[in-house]
């Protein structure tokens, strides 16, 4: 009996230490991304392996005069004569590393970074993290996670949200100092749409990354992010 | 090259397909021989006949025509291939031929192009060929290394070599890709398994809203900014000059 009764609340102690800590606060975050403009790097061996199969189908194919093939007909008539210099893959900002603008790694994904303060545990010192709302009274966490990137863009005609679930979550686990400062950080993905520059507010400072960069800003979480984003 | 004889040809057809038979010398099988060479030969002899028949007045400048016409169809009938592709039996059946003293056309060809500089000559060139259009090509576009292509001949070894290191990158990457995707499935599942269960009942709406309609594919090159006044500019010099007249 007394093994009972002292087991019951050490029960409901543990069970009050959960639920204080789980479903305390929900964070929606946004993970906005820029898609890549330009196709990626082919592979040499491919390369090789499709120049060798067309020189070795053109050694087997039949040679047909040109009269039988058309070919002056089939010569594009120049409507409008222009000059075409096509613009190089490597921008001036690859060169000059400027991570602020969106024209840095063409053939990659860009994912905004933001420097600020969090609401959470330590309100003094400013930390790199995701553009990020603490879930209130909206209707679903999506709409949260809108508002979230309004506040940092002013507008949302540039964006896309991508699907009304979350991409991924992450458990924080509450700090010693701050024992009840513990959260659950949903991912929601959103994606850039026709446009090149961005006015990005609300922050001290903020970043455009490729996935590698983004891997040096979050060490412990290293593993999480290296699952969640692909490329 | 292309001589003008049709009997000819039609002669010298069935003198290749025809079998001899070993004791008498004659033909082997006569109904075969009927109806096989005339029946692939039916486009010219019909033709043929009609140039034949045709009583045209002026009867030299159509044969002239005529000539040409047949000279065009003889090219694209025997249009000839750089290296000719002889399966084995062919050539044990070929290499036979030559001990008996027999050659075929195709042989002849084969020789002569040989005699001019073989495939190379014809367009097929040792050096790796440049993919591409002129100027745009993907080795000037950065989109391969030039130096860290592999050295390759054009012959079966080589190719098959090449293919199979071909295979394997390409099946690394897809093996990786769909692990990669796998994985962003789970994490998706696993997050929508962590909601609160109003806000995971609005997650699991499916969203059909249509994607939107300028979110671009990756090119080969980076869009230049300014370009589309240019092309609008140029569209219109050239339609306005058309409507002066």
């Amino acid at each position: 009996m007394r093994r009972t009764l002292m087991s019951l609340p050490s029960r409901l102690l543990a069970s009050a230490r959960q639920f204080s800590t789980n479903s305390d606060k929900i964070v929606a975050s946004v993970l906005f991304e820029r898609l890549p403009v330009v196709v990626p790097k082919i592979d040499p061996v491919v390369y090789a392996f499709q120049e060798f199969s067309f020189r070795w189908q053109q050694q087997y194919s039949r040679r047909y005069p040109d009269e039988f093939l058309n070919k002056s007909n089939s010569r594009a008539q120049g409507e409008y004569q222009m000059e075409y210099v096509p613009a190089p893959r490597i921008t001036e900002a690859d060169k000059a590393n400027d991570r602020k603008s969106l024209n840095r790694a063409l053939d990659r994904r860009l994912y905004l970074l933001l420097y600020g303060k969090l609401h959470g545990s330590s309100d003094d010192k400013p930390v790199w993290h995701f553009p990020q709302k603490v879930y209130d009274t909206e209707d679903t966490l999506r709409k949260c996670a809108e508002t979230a990137l309004q506040s940092v863009l002013g507008d949302l005609s540039h964006t896309y949200f991508v699907g009304n679930a979350p991409m991924g979550h992450l458990v924080v686990q509450p700090a010693e100092k701050a024992p009840d400062h513990g959260y659950k950080q949903f991912f929601f993905k959103s994606q850039v749409i026709a446009t090149n520059k961005f006015k990005i507010g609300k922050c001290q400072d903020f970043v455009w990354v490729t996935k590698d960069e983004l891997l040096e800003f979050f060490p412990e979480q290293a593993e999480f992010f290296n699952k969640m984003i692909i490329s | 090259m292309f001589r003008i004889a049709r009997t000819k040809t039609l002669e010298s057809l069935a003198h290749q397909f025809v079998q001899r038979c070993a004791v008498s010398g004659t033909a082997k099988g006569k109904a075969k021989l009927k109806d096989g060479p005339k029946k692939r030969m039916k486009v010219s002899t019909k033709k043929g006949g009609k140039g034949a028949v045709d009583p045209d007045p002026s009867a030299r400048p159509t044969s002239r025509q005529d000539q040409e016409k047949y000279k065009l169809y003889e090219q694209c009938i025997n249009a000839p291939t750089p290296v000719r592709y002889l399966k084995p039996k062919d050539m044990k059946r070929e290499a036979e031929r030559e001990k008996l003293g027999l050659e075929s056309k195709d042989r002849k060809r084969e020789k002569e192009i040989l005699k001019k500089g073989g495939r190379q000559a014809m367009g097929v060139p040792d050096e790796p060929l440049m993919m591409g259009t002129p100027g745009f090509d993907l080795i000037s576009l950065g989109l391969v290394d030039a130096d860290k292509i592999p050295k390759y001949e054009l012959t079966v070894e080589d190719g098959r070599r090449l293919a199979k290191e071909y295979s394997r990158v390409l099946m690394r990457k897809h093996r990786a890709r769909q692990a990669a995707e796998t994985n962003l499935l789970r994490m998706k599942k696993e997050a929508i398994e962590a909601l609160p269960e109003k806000l995971k009942q609005a997650a699991l709406v499916p969203d059909l809203t249509p994607f939107p309609k300028e979110r671009f594919m990756a090119t080969l090159t980076p869009p230049i900014e300014g370009y589309i006044d240019k092309v609008k500019e140029a569209a219109m010099r050239s339609s306005g000059a058309q409507k002066i007249r």
